[in-house]
């Protein structure tokens, strides 16, 4: 694997909203810069709703 | 016997500090290497650099190689983290881009990769194709492979291909009476 296909994987997985599991717990704080924190400042930036936000609302509505 | 190879110990006596690859990183820490990444980004020029980038169809994945490649090269981050904050710089021009009404395009989807249909399959595996279109187009495809085969690019066309018309042969031999160009003024 070359660099470039291992940044396309890494990109991949966190478009997905994986979690850099084993890298959150060694900080007790866990990390700051998550998949929700760039669809939030996405959705400051843009004033609209990213399609995770819209996913999360639509589960919370269905659960409801 | 005489051996070329280095001493045991060479290695703890060579000067490892030529590049700064082979110093350990400045940034070791996953939020400030991002945070790091993120404030070169907002530099004006890298800035304007990264959008004009998009402007050109760059992928995104592309920037981010370049960005990171940087940051690796100068020592500031190592491979390993470079690859982990790849997700979040990627994520955070995508951003910049919507900001900016930019067209951008990520670079993770496989565009190129040929996609495996059942005939795709037949052929690789040498199976014979039952639909008749289909059929006749391999028929089509065969015979062109053949004749390319056979004759190749470069080879002596066909006897019946150099032949010349007989319009062309005859203006060949001069046969061919010329039209008098008109007088316009006349």
């Amino acid at each position: 694997m070359t660099f470039d296909d291992a940044v396309k994987k890494s990109i991949k997985q966190f478009l997905k909203g994986k979690l850099l599991k084993d890298t959150a717990a060694l900080k007790p704080d866990g990390v700051f810069f998550t998949p929700e924190y760039f669809d939030d400042l996405e959705e400051e930036l843009l004033d609209e709703k990213t399609d995770s936000t819209i996913e999360k609302e639509e589960e919370l509505e269905d659960e409801a | 016997m005489r051996l070329n190879a280095p001493i045991p110990g060479a290695n703890y006596l060579s000067d490892t500090r030529n590049y700064a690859w082979h110093r350990p990183p400045d940034i070791v820490d996953y939020d400030e290497a991002v945070s790091y990444l993120i404030d070169k980004i907002d530099e004006p020029e890298k800035k304007e650099l990264v959008f004009a980038m998009l402007g050109i169809d760059a992928h995104i994945t592309t920037i981010v190689t370049t960005i990171l490649l940087q940051a690796v090269s100068k020592g500031k981050i190592g491979i390993d983290l470079a690859i982990l904050c790849a997700g979040p710089l990627a994520r955070y021009i995508e951003i910049s881009a919507k900001d900016v009404d930019i067209k951008y395009e990520m670079g993770i989807e496989d565009k190129d990769r040929v996609a495996i249909t059942p005939t795709l399959l037949k052929i690789s595996l040498g199976m014979s194709i039952d639909d008749p279109e289909e059929q006749a187009t391999g028929d089509i495809e065969q015979s062109m492979v053949q004749e390319a085969a056979n004759r190749g690019l470069m080879s002596m066309p066909e006897p019946s291909d150099m032949v010349a018309s007989p319009e062309e042969q005859a203006a060949m031999l001069g046969e061919v009476t010329e039209e008098e160009p008109e007088d316009e003024l006349s």
